[in-house]
């Protein structure tokens, strides 16, 4: 075992799989020598090279496509977008070609491209630094989408999707880089896309969440268990496919669902998690299924007040639990 | 001193022939296929530009990588594409590479290296770029011809392409069919440029303009492209100015044409052009000419055979191909 932060877990995911597998590259703004805005590819063109940690010009639409097409002759891609928010230039590549490519060419070529990209407010990013925009590709059947909440999840599952030969976007929060360590092991291991984790048991309700909030609701199951409200804290891991299985066996157990996520609350992957459970587990629910979201503003605004009014925190997600386990 | 089979000898120069003469019998054939709705959908004639398309693409080995668009028939049948497979695309049937799932007109066959088309304009500019820099990582001394209209190249991932090719001095060719209309849009509604190969220069790599209904002058300025790209000579621009005789789609009537502009490009044809050629140069004879053609109309009918008795894909088939599942 050694301690990592999130980001030194993404970065040794990427190390290792590098030198596993020679036909994976990666492509990105500033990822060579300078080792990436928050240094997530630090030291690794020295290690690999130019061509294999590429500086690509500014140009989203071409880190994306390039990184398809590379596929489509014998390559593996890790291109990361910068920000977020930096990606909808990207999307035309992402969601018309990655997405797509597969079934319109009926099973004849395979994209194994993951996007790295990161996202989440919490560090004064203003407007244009902060967002979750996830929503946008969870109803894009063909890609996956996962977003990790932990330093070993982090490494796990950029592994597995590395080894996937599908199209993934891996959502990394930056607010978790460095403000979190754990124990991670010192021998290769994955964590399987798809499958959704039980963080901590309970029995009054289910919090069911993803990314930067899981730690949040970690830090309110502490407070609420002394008012002997015993939550069950489920993190997805992977929203797209996303495991119905674990959201419907736990909110069958504990009949109360409280569902959090950084992002608007409108459209968001909350939306479809409640879809899911009134159509599933309508009979078991003791109460009515609750969203603690950002609220529906464009992103989230720069001034710290306005900021922190913003984010998901534990006393939001505290609250919203008292609330359900009292109804 | 320079003669007409310096570039291809004499039994390649009558294949060529033949993939031009199939391509517009098959074409041709299609059309009429269309009208009397033996295949829903629409079709994207080509005729007249099989020059651009054609030839080009002929000229390509088997790992090379095509990325068409929508006007591409011609370059399928000229990278060997059985006229089978392309029929069975246009009629949506389960033999068919897609099974059944794009568009009739987006012609792809991963065995041959074509990419798949999407409907995006200029989103296979980008894959093409990034297949070619695929070849660069992976040391093939492969190449990719991109092929696209007028109307792409107003788009930003074209010029993100391009810039990149330029920087890496990728094995890629880039080839415009300007037939001067996008749909009912004219070249001068498009850009303010004469040639279109103008924009090259601010890539840093050749742009050439050429009568794109002459095949020697296709032939000749594509293979100096291929072999200059094939070994480490970076990108070229080829713009072939041609015409499409008929509408966008079949659905178009192309009214917004005035009719001698028709009748001109009509004029200019590149098959008698060739063929004369050929006659003259006595490669072929007038009983070759007319076997070539009742050879073409043989295959495209046991094509059309083909993709008339095979059969639909099952409806639940359309959940299908949406992930690679394999290791
Ligand atoms: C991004 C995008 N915008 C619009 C369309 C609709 N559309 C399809 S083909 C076309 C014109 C394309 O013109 P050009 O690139 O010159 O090719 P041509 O059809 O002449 O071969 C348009 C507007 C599209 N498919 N994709």
């Amino acid at each position: 075992m050694h301690k990592v932060t999130y980001i030194e877990a993404i970065t040794e995911a990427l190390r290792e799989e590098m030198e596993r597998d020679d036909k994976l590259f990666m492509m990105g703004e500033d990822i060579g020598l300078y080792g990436g805005v928050f240094k997530a590819t630090k030291g690794l063109q020295k290690q690999f090279g130019e061509m294999r940690v590429l500086d690509t010009p500014l140009s989203e639409s071409l880190i994306a496509g390039a990184s398809i097409g590379a596929t489509l002759v014998g390559l593996k891609a890790v291109p990361e977008i910068q920000f977020a928010d930096f990606i909808t230039p990207a999307m035309d590549q992402i969601i018309q070609q990655a997405a797509k490519l597969r079934y319109r060419s009926g099973g004849s070529y395979r994209v194994p491209v993951v996007f790295r990209v990161c996202c989440g407010g919490g560090i004064g990013g203003g407007l244009y630094h902060s967002q979750s925009n996830e929503a946008w590709f969870v109803d894009q059947p063909g890609l996956k989408v996962v977003a990790p909440a932990t330093p070993y999840d982090a490494k796990g599952l950029l592994k597995a999707a590395i080894r996937d030969n599908n199209p993934i976007i891996y959502f990394e929060h930056k607010k978790l880089y460095r403000s979190l360590k754990q124990d991670i092991p010192d021998d290769d291991y994955i964590v399987p896309i798809g499958k959704a984790d039980r963080k901590l048991e309970g029995e009054t309700l289910s919090i069911i969440t993803y990314g930067l909030p899981v730690n949040y609701a970690l830090e309110a199951a502490k407070e609420l268990a002394k008012e002997n409200i015993k939550v069950e804290v489920i993190d997805l891991r992977t929203l797209l496919p996303i495991d119905k299985d674990m959201i419907l066996e736990s909110v069958k157990k504990t009949g109360r669902a409280l569902i959090v996520h950084e992002a608007n609350k409108t459209g968001g992957v909350g939306g479809e998690i409640a879809a899911i459970i009134a159509e599933e587990a309508f009979d078991y629910l003791d109460a009515p299924v609750t969203r603690v979201a950002g609220p529906d503003v464009p992103a989230i605004p720069f001034s710290p007040p306005m900021e922190e009014f913003f984010m998901v925190s534990p006393k939001k997600i505290a609250d919203a639990a008292r609330k359900l386990a009292a109804y | 001193m320079l003669t007409i089979d310096t570039i291809l000898d004499k039994e390649k120069l009558k294949d060529l022939y033949y993939h031009l003469v199939l391509t517009r019998t098959f074409d041709e054939e299609t059309r009429k296929l269309f009208k009397q709705a033996r295949f829903a959908g629409t079709y994207f004639s080509a005729v007249g530009q099989e020059a651009t398309t054609v030839v080009p693409s002929f000229l390509l080995e088997k790992d090379d990588v095509v990325a068409p668009s929508h006007r591409e028939l011609g370059a399928n049948i000229g990278k060997g594409v059985p006229p089978k497979v392309i029929m069975a695309q246009i009629y949506a049937r389960k033999t068919s590479p897609d099974k059944g799932k794009s568009h009739p007109c987006h012609y792809g066959y991963a065995p041959l290296n074509v990419i798949t088309p999407a409907s995006t304009v200029a989103g296979q500019i980008v894959l093409g770029t990034g297949a070619a820099l695929g070849f660069r990582l992976l040391n093939k001394k492969n190449v990719v011809i991109s092929f696209f209209g007028d109307g792409a190249t107003s788009r930003g991932c074209f010029h993100e392409a391009l810039n990149f090719a330029g920087v890496h001095k990728l094995p890629i060719v880039f080839l415009c069919q300007n037939n001067l209309w996008a749909e009912s849009v004219p070249l001068k509604l498009q850009t303010a440029l004469t040639d279109l190969s103008d924009r090259a220069k601010a890539y840093g790599f050749p742009g050439i303009t050429i009568d794109g209904n002459d095949v020697m002058e296709v032939l000749k300025t594509s293979k100096e492209a291929l072999d200059k790209a094939r070994n480490g000579g970076g990108p070229t621009f080829i713009e072939c100015k041609t015409y499409r005789w008929y509408g966008h789609s079949e659905i178009d009537p192309a009214d917004y044409r005035p009719p001698e502009e028709v009748e001109y490009w009509k004029s200019r044809d590149p098959i008698p052009r060739f063929e004369q050629l050929l006659i003259e140069h006595k490669i072929i004879t007038e009983e070759e000419k007319k076997a070539a053609y009742s050879k073409a109309k043989q295959d495209v009918d046991e094509a059309v055979a083909y993709a008339e008795n095979s059969p639909f894909p099952q409806a639940e088939e359309a959940l299908e191909d949406l992930y690679y599942e394999g290791e």
